[in-house]
C-alpha cells in the first residue's frame, strides 16, 4: 500500500534527506523545551478522555433507576406496541443484518 | 463490475485529506485503525476511501488542521427546524452530553444534559434521548446472548455463536465487514441505539408524536463521524418498511435523515444565537427522555458490557446485582477480561461467563480477533469500539485544545 511512487526520488542510503532534516528540526524543538513539558504533556494527554467518562459514571452513579430492564419508558415501549425483546416487531425494527464487504461489485 | 467496499448510495469520502495543509508529518498514520493513509514522510497524505472506517480518530489527531470533515447536515436540519409541518427529533448519543459543554466555555467532562435538552428544545427539537435506545438494546442484545448462551450450554446449535460481539459501533462493525466476514455470525443482530432511535421514532413515536411518519425529521446528535455512514446504509429504512406495510403509502423515508456530530451542534446553536451554558434545564417532552445509568455509560469503553451484565444478572439470576459497578471493565487499558459466575435459574446449574472489553481498536483487537478464528477465544461476550476511551473520544467530539494528541504517536 505504500509502494506508490511520489513525485520526488530519494536515495535509500540511511536517512532520505527529508527524514535526516525532519528529525534534526525535531530534536533542535526538543532542546528549546524544558524537559519537564515533555512527560506533564505526556502524562495530561489523556486527561479529557477520563474527565468525559467519569462525567458519564457521575450520571449513572446518580441516576434514579440504574439498569435497562427497569426503564419505565422502555417497558411502555414493548406493551405498547414492541411486544417482548427478541419478538417479531423488534425482529423487523431492532435488528439488521450485515455485508461481506470483500463481495461487493459496483 | 469494479470491486467496491459500499453499497449503492452509502456515503463515501467523508473523511479528506487536504494536500495543501498536510505537512506529511504522519501523525494521523498512528491512529489509522486501517492503515488506510497512504503518503511517505513530507509528502501530501491521501486517505483510501476503500478502507476508511470514517472514525475520524485522524482529524482529531492532525496538527495541522488538514483533515477535513464533509457532508454536513447543517443546513437541512436548521431548515427542517424552520418548517411548521415537520416534527424535528434530536436524538442524543450518551457521549455527547459530557462534551459539548467544552463548545461553550464550561469544563471538561461536565455533565449538561439539562442544559442541552433546554438548548435543543429552543432550537425547536423534541428531545429523543440516545440512551432510552441504549436501554432498549440492552434488552435486545442481552436476551439474544442469553439466547446464545443457552444453547451453548444445552449444546444446540440453534442459535448464533459465542463469543458474541457487540454492534453499536460503526466502525467496528465496518472494520468486521472489510476483514474477517467470516466472523459476522458472531456480531450481535440488534442495531445500533442510533438506528433503534430511528425506526422507534417513526413508527412508535409517530403514535407518541401524533404526527405523519413521512412528516418526522430525525437528527442524531453524536460524538461520531462514523454513524453517517452508518445512517447511510440503505437496509436501514425499516420504519418506512414497516409502515408501508401496516398501509401507509408515502414514499421511501430513511430511519435516519440526518446525522450532526457534537461539535456541528455547538455550530447549530451558535447559529441560533442559543449559549448552551447560560440556557435553562429542560427535562424533556416525552417518554423517550427517560433513560437509566445503564445507557448512559454506553459512551465510555466498557460501559455496554457492564449495562450488559447488569441485566444478565438479573434475567438469569433472577435478582439484582448486588453492587452495581463493575469494576473490571472500566478504565483505559486496552483489552480488559472479566469473569462472572451466575446460578441460572432455567438452567438449574451455575454458568461462568468470561467477557473481554476492547478500545483503541487498531492497536489491540487483532489478537482477540485471531483466537476466535482460531476457536480457542476463552470468552462469551466481547465489546469492542474503535475510538480509544469509547465514544467519548469520537472523532465527531470537541477536539482538545491542548493540541498534545500527536504526542500519542511517539
Amino acid at each position: 500500500m505504500n509502494n506508490k511512487p511520489y513525485l520526488f526520488a530519494e536515495s535509500r542510503f540511511l536517512l532520505s534527506r527529508r527524514k535526516f532534516i525532519a528529525l534534526g528540526g525535531a530534536f533542535v524543538a526538543a532542546l528549546a523545551l524544558p524537559v519537564g513539558w515533555f512527560s506533564q504533556k505526556l502524562m495530561q494527554r489523556n486527561d479529557y478522555i477520563k474527565a468525559r467518562s467519569k462525567g458519564l459514571y457521575r450520571d449513572d452513579a446518580t441516576a434514579m433507576l440504574r439498569v435497562s430492564h427497569a426503564n419505565p419508558a422502555v417497558e411502555k415501549y414493548y406493551r405498547d406496541f414492541g411486544g417482548e425483546p427478541l419478538g417479531h416487531v423488534s425482529h423487523e425494527l431492532l435488528h439488521t443484518h450485515f455485508i461481506d464487504r470483500t463481495r461487493l461489485k459496483s | 463490475m469494479t470491486a467496491t467496499t459500499l453499497q449503492p448510495n452509502e456515503m463515501t469520502g467523508l473523511i479528506t485529506i487536504d494536500a495543501a495543509r498536510c505537512k506529511g508529518c504522519d501523525a494521523c498514520k498512528k491512529f489509522c485503525p486501517t492503515g488506510a493513509i497512504d503518503g511517505a514522510s513530507g509528502a501530501a497524505h491521501s486517505i483510501d476511501q476503500s478502507q476508511c472506517l470514517s472514525c475520524g480518530q485522524c482529524l482529531m489527531a492532525c496538527p495541522f488542521g488538514a483533515i477535513n470533515e464533509n457532508h454536513s447536515a447543517l443546513e437541512t436540519v436548521i431548515q427542517k427546524l424552520a418548517d411548521k409541518n415537520t416534527t424535528v427529533v434530536g436524538i442524543i448519543a450518551p457521549a455527547v452530553r459530557v462534551a459539548i459543554g467544552e463548545e461553550f466555555g464550561l469544563g471538561a467532562g461536565e455533565l449538561v444534559t439539562g442544559k442541552l435538552y433546554g438548548a435543543m428544545h429552543r432550537a425547536g427539537f423534541k428531545i429523543f434521548d440516545c440512551n432510552f435506545a441504549a436501554d432498549l438494546t440492552i434488552m435486545e442484545e442481552g436476551s439474544e446472548f442469553i439466547h446464545r448462551l443457552h444453547a451453548l450450554v444445552k449444546g444446540e446449535d440453534n442459535a448464533g455463536p459465542l463469543p458474541q460481539f457487540t454492534s453499536c459501533c460503526p466502525g467496528w462493525v465496518r472494520y468486521l465487514e472489510l476483514r474477517y466476514p467470516s466472523l459476522l455470525p458472531h456480531l450481535s443482530t440488534a442495531k445500533s441505539p442510533q438506528q433503534m432511535a430511528g425506526a422507534v421514532a417513526k413508527t412508535y413515536g409517530a403514535n407518541v408524536y401524533d404526527m405523519e411518519p413521512k412528516n418526522i425529521f430525525t437528527v442524531a446528535v453524536m460524538p461520531c463521524t462514523a454513524k453517517k455512514v452508518e445512517a447511510s446504509r440503505p437496509e436501514f429504512n425499516s420504519a418506512w418498511q414497516y409502515n408501508k406495510a401496516h398501509g401507509d403509502h408515502a414514499a421511501e423515508y430513511a430511519d435516519m435523515d440526518a446525522v450532526l456530530t457534537t461539535r456541528e451542534m455547538a455550530q447549530l446553536l451558535r447559529l441560533l444565537d442559543i449559549d448552551l451554558a447560560t440556557t435553562d434545564e429542560y427535562r424533556g417532552d416525552s417518554l423517550f427522555s427517560q433513560y437509566t445509568g445503564a445507557g448512559t455509560i454506553f459512551g465510555t469503553t466498557g460501559g455496554v458490557m457492564e449495562a450488559a451484565l447488569r441485566t444478565a444478572h438479573k434475567v438469569l439470576t433472577g435478582d439484582e446485582m448486588p453492587r452495581l459497578e463493575f469494576e473490571p471493565v472500566r478504565g483505559l487499558e486496552g483489552v480488559k477480561a472479566a469473569s462472572i459466575t451466575l446460578y441460572d435459574r432455567a438452567l438449574s446449574q451455575n454458568v461462568d461467563i468470561h467477557v473481554a472489553v476492547v478500545h483503541d481498536m487498531g492497536h489491540n483487537i487483532e489478537p482477540v480477533l485471531q483466537e476466535v478464528l482460531a476457536g480457542i477465544s476463552p470468552y462469551h461476550f466481547i465489546e469492542v469500539m474503535n475510538c480509544a476511551g469509547g465514544c467519548v473520544n469520537g472523532g465527531g467530539q470537541p477536539i482538545d485544545p491542548s493540541g498534545s494528541s500527536w504526542l500519542a504517536a511517539l
